[in-house]
């Protein structure tokens, strides 16, 4: 098990260094400094700035100190649109929304997806089975970016439920519509994924035999079906928290919740280069860890995994 | 009872054999093809994709109003003025800002359906020799070209792609490298593990033995017989490359005025539903759900007409 560990590692690492690498060699890439702007500074000015950000040493260097900082004491660097603010303000002011809604949108689509696609292989060929079904392909063509304003459209402008947008401190109206936007889709998946591992393993062998010696319905399922059938839904637990910290770009815009991905978007279009890279770190090293972390989890669950 | 054969019938017989067409096999492609026209789902699928591209090329010669013309007496009153009507020729309504919907669908559905198709031609043919060329040499080639393929693939592609698109400029053509550099991923693995199984059998071994170089083999004799698996990938990337596309045009970050796409109308149409213009966002709407569910359905089909694990 540790060597698993320790392997994965190995994987982990060069992963993330090579994330920064090119999120760092994209930025220098990019055609016009931080501060070049439509009036030219005076040279001596110029120069001036430029000591001061460090930006007259040769690059490696500063993708050294740039890596350095991070590591040491987790500072990613003044933003360079606005003076009076540094990436890690804008991560600290954004990263908690973001974490919430996110957090309880991946809670909703584990535990819906999994009870869901349990009780449709459970009573497989049932009007439950038929509408599990229904829900997964329906979901495929509804990404959040589809689900949001339908949403909004439904029960904010129709029904007037629920609040179209906005954060308040986090309270719970402000969160209903965000999380079914952003775990619809991963529900489905989710739910199609139990269900077909279920119906697999009902069907398989040991189970026959469970069923021989007498076992209730609710042993065998809880006792003998439910860990293999969580196999296959544990791998794609990776893929979809990728696409939920993805999706959280569009629940931010559309929701103007105020979270991460909203200040991902404003600096992309400011052009701020030092924010963009930092939460494309920031959230590169957690989708990274994340994999890892699920990775660990399969092997202990299935040891064939670990040779 | 005679033991004497009644030799008129035998006659009459062997000149029905004689007339006889000779049966015809059916070949492998015969066979799915025949499969996937039972699936009533996939078949309506077609048809439907059909109508949708069709009317991308077809549509514009029936437009009253170009994608690029403002209608003067109608702006800014999108509400009250802009609805759908045959009427003033503005069959899908207008836009705030007096632009016919009806033209910028058309143009929309075509910069998407263009997109999903580069996007999953890219996949094939990178994806594809990728695949098979790790799968192929196997040992350590391969592990070291999966291990590329692995660290790819767990870094958050959006966030990059938006990166690079921030730093070379909002063009299609950007968007279309960086949808072409993370589209291939999945492809491969997929491509390699069927190579995996394919390189051991013996007509691979009949061409090595007869000293075909290893690229050739690869491209005329691997390549051909992993097109099942690669047509079932490819038709179920097009939507996920539609959608990484929409997604992008959605936060405003893809295309540019006054290119569309659909993403781009969905965004728009999302963000005016307050003033009770709520075709400009079902429409686009409605394209693009039809089109990712014919997808979709025409890839489940191809999957059971193709996969030999289902016979």
């Amino acid at each position: 098990m540790l060597n698993f560990i320790i392997r994965r590692l190995g994987i982990a690492i060069p992963t993330l260094l090579i994330l920064v690498v090119f999120s760092f060699s994209l930025m220098h890439l990019a055609p016009g400094g931080p501060f070049t702007s439509e009036r030219p500074l005076p040279p001596q000015v110029l120069a001036n700035i430029e000591a001061k950000y460090g930006l007259d040493q040769p690059v490696y260097v500063q993708m050294g100190n740039y890596i350095w900082g991070i590591v040491t004491e987790f500072d990613f660097g003044p933003s360079f649109r606005f003076k009076d603010r540094t990436v890690n303000d804008v991560i600290a002011q954004g990263f908690p929304v973001t974490l919430t809604y996110g957090f309880w949108s991946f809670v909703v689509a584990v535990s819906v997806g999994v009870s869901l696609g349990a009780a449709a292989a459970i009573y497989h060929n049932s009007w439950l089975d038929y509408l599990a079904v229904g829900i997964s392909i329906g979901a495929q063509v509804l990404p959040n970016f589809v689900m949001a304003p339908i949403l909004v459209l439904t029960f904010t402008l129709w029904l007037g439920l629920l609040p179209g947008g906005g954060w308040n401190g986090g309270q719970w109206q402000y969160l209903v519509l965000p999380v079914i936007a952003l775990s619809t889709s991963y529900m489905a998946s989710i739910a199609r994924i139990t269900r077909s591992s279920m119906l697999e393993v009902l069907n398989s062998n040991f189970i026959r035999t469970a069923k021989a010696k007498g076992l209730s319905n609710k042993r065998i399922i809880v006792k003998h079906a439910l860990k293999p059938t969580m196999l296959p839904v544990i791998s794609y637990l990776g893929p979809a928290f990728v696409g939920m910290i993805t999706g959280s770009v569009v629940i931010d815009m559309y929701f103007s919740t105020g979270g991460i991905g909203q200040m991902f978007v404003n600096s992309a279009l400011s052009r701020d280069y030092s924010v963009m890279m930092g939460i494309t770190i920031l959230m590169g090293s957690l989708v990274i860890i994340f994999n890892m972390i699920v990775d660990i989890l399969y092997a202990w669950i299935d040891p064939k995994i670990r040779l | 009872m005679s033991m004497v054969p009644n030799t008129d019938r035998i006659k009459e017989m062997a000149d029905n054999l004689a007339s006889m067409e000779p049966i015809k096999g059916r070949s492998l492609w015969q066979d799915a093809m025949l499969r996937f026209l039972q699936n009533k789902a996939a078949v309506t699928s077609v048809v439907v994709l059909a109508l949708v591209v069709l009317f991308s090329f077809v549509g514009p010669y029936f437009a009253v109003w170009s994608n690029e013309e403002i209608d003067w007496s109608r702006i800014g009153k999108a509400a009250e003025l802009g609805a759908p009507s045959i009427a003033n020729g503005h069959f899908f309504g207008i836009d705030n800002l007096g632009r016919d919907l009806y033209s910028r669908v058309i143009q929309g559905t075509q910069v998407s359906l263009m997109v999903g198709l580069i996007g999953a031609g890219i996949a094939v043919i990178v994806g594809t020799l990728y695949g098979a060329t790790a799968g192929y040499f196997g040992g350590r080639i391969d592990s070291v070209m999966m291990r590329i393929v692995d660290i790819l693939m767990s870094i958050p592609y959006m966030f990059v792609l938006i990166l690079l698109l921030v730093v070379f400029g909002r063009s299609l053509q950007m968007l279309f490298v960086g949808i072409g550099l993370i589209s291939w991923l999945d492809m491969s693995r997929i491509v390699r593990g069927q190579t995996l199984s394919i390189k051991n059998k013996e007509f691979v071994e009949a061409a090595v033995a007869t000293g075909v170089p290893s690229f050739t083999i690869i491209v005329r004799h691997i390549v051909p017989n992993l097109m099942g698996v690669v047509v079932v990938y490819a038709t179920l990337l097009v939507p996920g490359m539609i959608i990484t596309e929409s997604f992008i045009s959605f936060l405003g970050l893809g295309v540019q005025e006054p290119n569309t796409s659909w993403g781009a109308l969905i965004s728009e149409g999302a963000g005016t539903i307050a003033y009770g213009t709520i075709w400009q966002l079902l429409v686009p709407l409605f394209f693009f759900v039809i089109t990712l569910f014919s997808f979709f359905f025409i890839g489940d089909g191809l999957r059971d007409a193709l996969d030999p694990k289902d016979r």
